[in-house]
C-alpha cells in the first residue's frame, strides 16, 4: 500500500486560516480595543514622524522660496527623487486594495486580521504619494490648473496627456480607497462608541458611525454595498498603476518605450506594498500582543503572495533584459548595459538583489514563519522597490539618444530631506490613526470566530460551551 | 408611538430559533441585530436582495457618459490640432471614462447603502441596546399591546438573557 510522506509542517491553506486563540466576541472588543490606548512607545514613535515631517515640510518651505534648482536636477534628468518618489508610494498603497478588495472577492481568509492595516496604508500612502508631483512641479500654488474646471480662460486639460490621466486615476483611486475605509470602519466605530464612557468621544463616534447599529438590514446593504466597492476597486488599483507607467511607456525613450510596463508596474506595485504591509504589520502585532490574530499563518500566506509577486516582477526584469536584445535596436541595447554593467550598475545591482534574490528565501518555510527575517526582508523590498523606480527613472533621462545629453544625476540635500519627510508625514497619520480607530476589523474578526450556541452538534469543532476546540500542538505554528 | 419588546440572546441558533417562530406567528414587524453578519440569521428571515446594486449600475453609468463627453466635448470646445490624428479620440478617453465610471459608480453605491440602511440616524435608542454592536444577538419586536405577553412569553422560551419594554 502507498503511503503518502506527512510533510513535518503541513502548509495550511490561506483560505482555511483559523483564530484558535480567539475564544468569543467579548474577547475580540476587549483586545482589539486595548490598542487604542497610548503607550510611551506610541507617542515616542509619533514623536519621532511628526519631527521628520516637520523637517520635509521646512525643507520645501526653503525649496518653494530659493526655486526648484535646489533639489539636484541636473539638466536633461529633469525627473528626480521626486517622481521616484511619487511612483514609489503609489505602489506602496496598492498592497492595501490588493488585500482589501481583491482578497475579498478571492475569499482568502488570511486577508481578515490584515486588511485594515492595509487599507489605511493605502489611504496614507496615496495622500503621501499625491503630494510629490504637487512638490515637482516647483509652483504649487497651480497645480490646479490639472484639473477640468470653467475657467475665465475658457482653458481645459488635454486628456490625450498621461499627466491628465494620471490626475483622475490617483485622485479617483484616493477617493475610493478613502471611502472603502471609512464604510468598512463604521460597524467598528459603532461598537467602540458602545464600548465608551468618554461623554465627548462617545458623541464624537456617535457621529462618525452615522448611528449604526448592526440591524440585519444595515448589514444586509452593508454587505451587498462592500462587494460592489470591491469589485470596482478591483480594476481601479490594476489601472491606477498602469496610468502612472504610461507617463513613461507614452514616451520614445529608451527603456520607457515598452509594452511590458503597465503589468511590470501593477506587479512590482503590489509586491512593493506587501513589503510594506510586512513593514507595519510585524511590529503592530508584538507590541500590541495581537499575535493570535494576525498569526504566522496569515504571515505564512502573506509571505507567498510576496513571493509570487516577487517572482512576477524578477520575471519583467529577465523580459525587459530580452526585450532589449532581440529587438535590435541598438540605443535599447546600449541603455540596458549601461543600466547594468555601466553608469547605474549599483543602483540596478541593488534592485536586482533586493527584488529577486533575497526574497527567495521565502521558499523556506522556515523562514516565511520567521516574523524577524519577514521584518527584515520587508525593509530590504522596500529598499529594492524605492531603487526600482530610480533604476527606470534616471538611467533612462541621463542616457538618451544623443551623447552630448548623458549626463549624471545625485540627488541634494533638499529632495532627500523632503523624501525623508515623507516617511514622517506617511507614520504620523498612521500612528494617529492606530490610536483612534481599531486597527483589525471587529465585525470581520467576529465573523471568523465561531458564535455561541444551544445546540452544540452542528460541528465537531465546536465544544459543550460553544467555543471553538483548541487546535493541538499539531496544528502547524499558531503560536510559534 | 412604536411599542414592542427587546429581547437579547446570546446564542445564535436560539435567535434564529426565536425568528422562525416569530414568523410561524405571523409577527412580521421585527428588527434583528446581529455583531456581526451571519448567513444563519439571513437564512432564517429570508430577506430580499438588496437594491444597492441599481445605485451601483446607474451611477457607473452615469460616471462612464460624463467622462466620454466631458473629454470629448473639451476637445471640440479648445482643439489641439495635429495633422492626421482625430480632435477628439476615444481610446485614450477610455481612461476617464473608466476612471468616472470607478468614481461616480462607487460613490453612489456608498450613497445607496446609506439610502436603504436609512443612515445616518438622528436617534439609535429606540429598539436598540448597545450589547448588539458587542457580544449580544437582538430582536426587537414591534406588536400591539395584547400581543406583548404572547411575544414576551415566546422571546424567553427561545432562550432570551432580557426581555425589556420598549416606550
Amino acid at each position: 500500500m502507498a503511503v503518502s510522506a506527512q510533510p513535518l509542517r503541513p502548509n495550511v491553506a490561506s483560505a482555511n486560516v483559523q483564530l484558535p486563540g480567539v475564544e468569543d466576541y467579548g474577547q475580540v472588543d476587549r483586545e482589539i480595543s486595548a490598542t487604542l490606548n497610548p503607550s510611551k512607545g506610541w507617542f515616542a514613535a509619533l514623536g519621532v514622524a511628526i519631527l521628520l515631517f516637520l523637517w520635509g515640510a521646512g525643507t520645501w518651505m526653503y525649496q518653494i522660496y530659493w526655486g526648484l534648482g535646489n533639489a539636484g536636477y541636473n539638466p536633461p534628468v529633469m525627473w528626480g527623487v521626486y517622481i521616484i518618489t511619487f511612483v514609489f508610494w503609489v505602489g506602496i498603497g496598492h498592497a492595501g486594495t490588493l488585500i482589501s478588495a481583491i482578497l475579498f472577492l478571492f475569499r482568502a481568509g488570511f486577508r481578515t486580521t490584515i486588511y485594515r492595516c492595509a487599507e489605511a496604508m493605502t489611504v496614507f500612502a496615496v495622500m503621501t504619494a499625491g503630494l510629490f508631483p504637487i512638490i515637482h512641479i516647483g509652483r504649487p500654488w497651480k497645480f490646479f490648473w490639472l484639473i477640468p474646471y470653467p475657467n475665465w480662460r475658457l482653458i481645459w486639460p488635454n486628456f490625450k496627456s498621461p499627466l491628465v490621466w494620471d490626475v483622475f486615476a490617483i485622485s479617483t483611486y484616493l477617493t475610493i480607497s478613502t471611502t472603502f475605509l471609512y464604510v468598512g470602519l463604521i460597524p467598528d466605530i459603532a461598537t467602540l462608541r458602545d464600548r465608551c464612557t468618554n461623554p465627548v468621544r462617545k458623541r464624537f463616534l456617535a457621529v462618525l458611525s452615522l448611528g449604526w447599529r448592526n440591524s440585519e438590514p444595515e448589514w444586509r446593504h452593508f454587505a451587498r454595498m462592500y462587494l460592489f466597492l470591491a469589485a470596482f476597486s478591483t480594476p481601479l488599483v490594476l489601472s491606477v498603476h498602469s496610468v502612472v507607467s504610461f507617463d513613461f511607456a507614452m514616451a520614445i525613450n529608451p527603456g520607457w518605450h515598452t509594452t511590458i510596463f503597465p503589468p511590470y508596474f501593477v506587479a512590482g506595485a503590489i509586491y512593493s506594498g506587501i513589503g510594506m504591509v510586512f513593514t507595519i504589520i510585524i511590529p503592530i502585532r508584538k507590541f500590541f500582543k495581537l499575535e493570535h490574530y494576525v498569526t504566522i499563518n496569515h504571515l505564512d500566506a502573506a509571505a507567498k503572495l510576496a513571493l509570487f509577486t516577487s517572482l512576477v516582477v524578477g520575471c519583467a526584469y529577465l523580459v525587459e533584459f530580452w526585450v532589449a536584445w532581440y529587438s535590435g535596436n541598438a540605443f535599447e541595447k546600449d541603455y540596458f548595459m549601461n543600466r547594468v554593467f555601466g553608469q547605474w550598475w549599483w543602483s540596478a545591482w541593488i534592485m536586482l538583489t533586493c527584488n529577486m534574490i533575497f526574497p527567495l528565501s521565502l521558499f523556506s518555510q522556515r523562514l516565511r514563519r520567521n516574523p524577524t527575517w519577514l521584518f527584515i526582508l520587508s525593509i530590504l523590498i522596500n529598499i529594492g522597490m524605492w531603487y526600482e523606480r530610480f533604476v527606470i527613472i534616471v538611467p533612462t533621462l541621463a542616457h538618451e539618444f544623443e551623447p552630448w545629453q548623458w549626463s549624471g544625476y545625485l540627488p541634494s540635500w533638499v529632495d532627500t530631506s523632503i523624501l525623508i519627510g515623507s516617511f514622517g508625514w506617511f507614520f504620523m497619520w498612521f500612528l494617529l490613526f492606530i490610536r483612534n480607530l481599531p486597527v483589525i476589523a471587529i465585525a470581520e474578526v467576529k465573523e471568523v470566530v465561531p458564535p455561541r450556541l444551544r445546540s452544540h452538534a452542528r460541528g465537531t469543532d465546536i465544544d459543550s460551551s460553544g467555543h471553538h476546540r483548541d487546535y493541538g500542538t499539531e496544528t502547524p505554528g499558531e503560536f510559534d | 408611538m412604536t411599542r414592542g419588546l427587546v429581547a437579547n440572546f446570546r446564542e445564535l441558533d436560539a435567535t434564529c430559533d426565536a425568528i422562525e417562530d416569530l414568523k410561524a406567528r405571523k409577527i412580521e414587524k421585527f428588527t434583528v441585530y446581529t455583531p456581526t453578519p451571519r448567513h444563519e440569521i439571513e437564512h432564517a428571515l429570508k430577506p430580499p436582495i438588496s437594491r444597492v446594486r441599481q445605485f451601483t449600475l446607474i451611477g457607473g453609468l452615469c460616471g462612464a457618459v460624463f467622462g466620454y463627453w466631458i473629454s470629448i466635448w473639451t476637445s471640440d470646445y479648445w482643439a489641439l490640432v495635429v495633422g492626421g490624428k482625430a480632435v477628439a479620440s476615444w481610446i485614450p478617453y477610455t481612461i476617464i471614462c473608466f476612471e468616472l465610471m470607478v468614481l461616480i459608480g462607487g460613490l453612489s453605491t456608498v450613497y445607496g447603502m446609506f439610502i436603504l440602511s436609512r443612515v445616518p440616524k438622528i436617534t439609535q435608542t429606540v429598539g436598540f441596546d448597545p450589547r448588539f454592536t458587542a457580544t449580544d444577538y437582538g430582536i426587537f419586536v414591534e406588536a400591539p399591546p395584547e400581543r406583548l405577553k404572547e411575544v414576551e412569553a415566546l422571546l424567553r422560551d427561545h432562550g432570551a438573557l432580557e426581555v425589556r419594554n420598549e416606550r
